[in-house]
């Protein structure tokens, strides 16, 4: 608790001064993060957080059809990582999305588009092919044929939920037909009438596969969890110079 | 799940919250816990906070004229509605939005902003559709968005002549809930409060 408290006053200020340290221990957070650990303590999800391992994945890019790699995808370059589906009815997945479209733009206003990659992990690829993705990506705003950005598609949905349980530490409960309708669910089609309860989080990885931040409930923003906070981390741990 | 059902206007229906951390926290319902932070007082964490002004284009569409309009609009109380014409709560909350409008459009400089990279023709056919009668502001880097959480959609926020917001909600508001929260800015604007 000392040590939080003490970095809680230290706070970003500290971590901005440093953010041309890539990779260099000198940068404020643990020996292997640039990031400090997060003042808000969240007890220990399955799903890798702060100062831990990301897990080994190989997953296709249903855009540039290739399989993708953590080691693909590192090299040398941190990335943001959120899991959706694009059917998502109640604008959550829609946000999450958002908040890496934002990460996007200020990446191409600022010139580290090439310092970064941009993955979207969808659970849902009996409905979520590569057409459905790339029409789903251009009308969140997202420029999809950027080289950073991969969607990551599995071949199917019972592949996808393993994985998303058994390698990203993410629970996901399908639910079919009518009790997951609420009053402000509109779109439901007679086929999509699936849903799924699912969490909402975005990670920020460093470029040796080491999570640097987990937004968790990031469908709301918040003081600690919102597009800035988001956009900011990301430029630290990328480097970027003011 | 009633408490879910409530929540799906913020766009929070159907979240789990981590399986970890409910096993960590020991709680029965993490959901119910993590979630009362944000919607306790559902927006506390922007009332308050104070960004430089930024200027935006505008559209042509009805009530709406092409140009530009920063936000907030220095010297004026400023309301702002994010939205995005694929979200459907967005066009649920319109009825609502053009009745507040009506109320307070002198008192308050008063927009709807998305972040779309669609064509003007398209945001205006959508406009129409909708009877939309004031002005369309386009952030298209969701820079503004970003700086005042106008995310998940619907969202509003009402800043002061100041530049401080002083209210801010997610979800489909009624036209009573977008006047109250407009008063919170056109109040701290006043003269007697406002001076700095």
């Amino acid at each position: 608790m000392d040590r939080r408290t003490y970095l809680g006053t230290v706070g970003m200020t500290g971590l901005a001064s440093v953010a041309g340290c890539l990779g260099d221990t000198l940068g404020g957070g643990t020996s292997d993060t640039v990031l400090e650990p997060p003042e808000q303590q969240r007890g220990d999800p399955l799903y890798p957080i702060h100062g831990d391992d990301f897990p080994e994945f190989s997953v296709r890019d249903p855009l540039a059809d290739e399989m993708l790699s953590l080691e693909d995808v590192i090299d040398e370059r941190p990335f943001v990582i959120t899991y959706f589906y694009a059917s998502c009815p109640d604008g959550m997945c829609q946000q999450l999305l958002q908040h890496l479209r934002r990460i996007q733009a200020d990446a191409l206003e600022s010139g580290y588009e090439d310092d970064l990659a941009l993955l979207a992990f969808t659970f849902d690829p009996d409905r979520d092919t590569a057409d459905a993705l790339r029409t789903h990506g251009e009308r969140m705003g997202i420029d999809v044929d950027a080289g950073h950005w991969h969607f990551l598609r599995p071949e199917d949905n019972e592949t996808a939920k393993t994985m998303l349980k058994e390698t990203f530490g993410l629970p996901l409960r399908r639910n079919d037909g009518e009790s997951t309708a609420t009053s402000d669910n509109e779109s439901t089609d007679a086929d999509s009438a699936y849903t799924f309860t699912h969490s909402a989080l975005v990670q920020l990885v460093n470029e040796r596969g080491i999570v640097e931040r987990a937004y968790p409930k990031a469908a709301t923003q918040r003081d600690a969890v919102n597009t800035q906070v988001m956009v900011d981390d990301t430029r630290t741990v990328v480097g970027v110079d003011e | 799940m009633r408490r879910r059902d409530l929540l799906a206007g913020l766009g929070s229906a159907g979240v789990i919250a981590g399986g970890g951390a409910v096993a960590a926290f020991g709680v029965p319902s993490p959901a119910a816990v993590t979630e009362q932070e944000d919607d306790g007082d559902d927006s506390s964490g922007i009332v308050g906070k104070q960004h430089d002004p930024y200027e935006i284009e505008t559209v042509d569409a009805p009530g709406s004229e092409a140009g530009t309009v920063r936000v907030p609009t220095p010297d004026r109380p400023t309301f702002v509605d994010f939205f995005a014409t694929w979200c459907s709560p967005c066009i649920k909350q319109m009825d609502a939005l053009a009745t507040a409008h009506e109320r307070v459009s002198d008192e308050v400089v008063f927009l709807s902003v998305t972040t779309e990279s669609i064509s003007d023709a398209e945001l205006r056919d959508w406009w129409v559709e909708h009877d939309g009668n004031w002005t369309i502001g386009l952030d298209p880097t969701a820079e503004l968005t970003s700086r005042y959480w106008g995310t998940p959609y619907p969202s509003a926020v009402s800043i002061d002549a100041s530049g401080t917001v002083r209210w801010s909600d997610s979800g489909v508001k009624t036209a009573d809930e977008l006047v109250a929260g407009i008063e919170r800015a056109l109040e701290a604007s006043e003269p007697a409060n406002g001076a700095e």
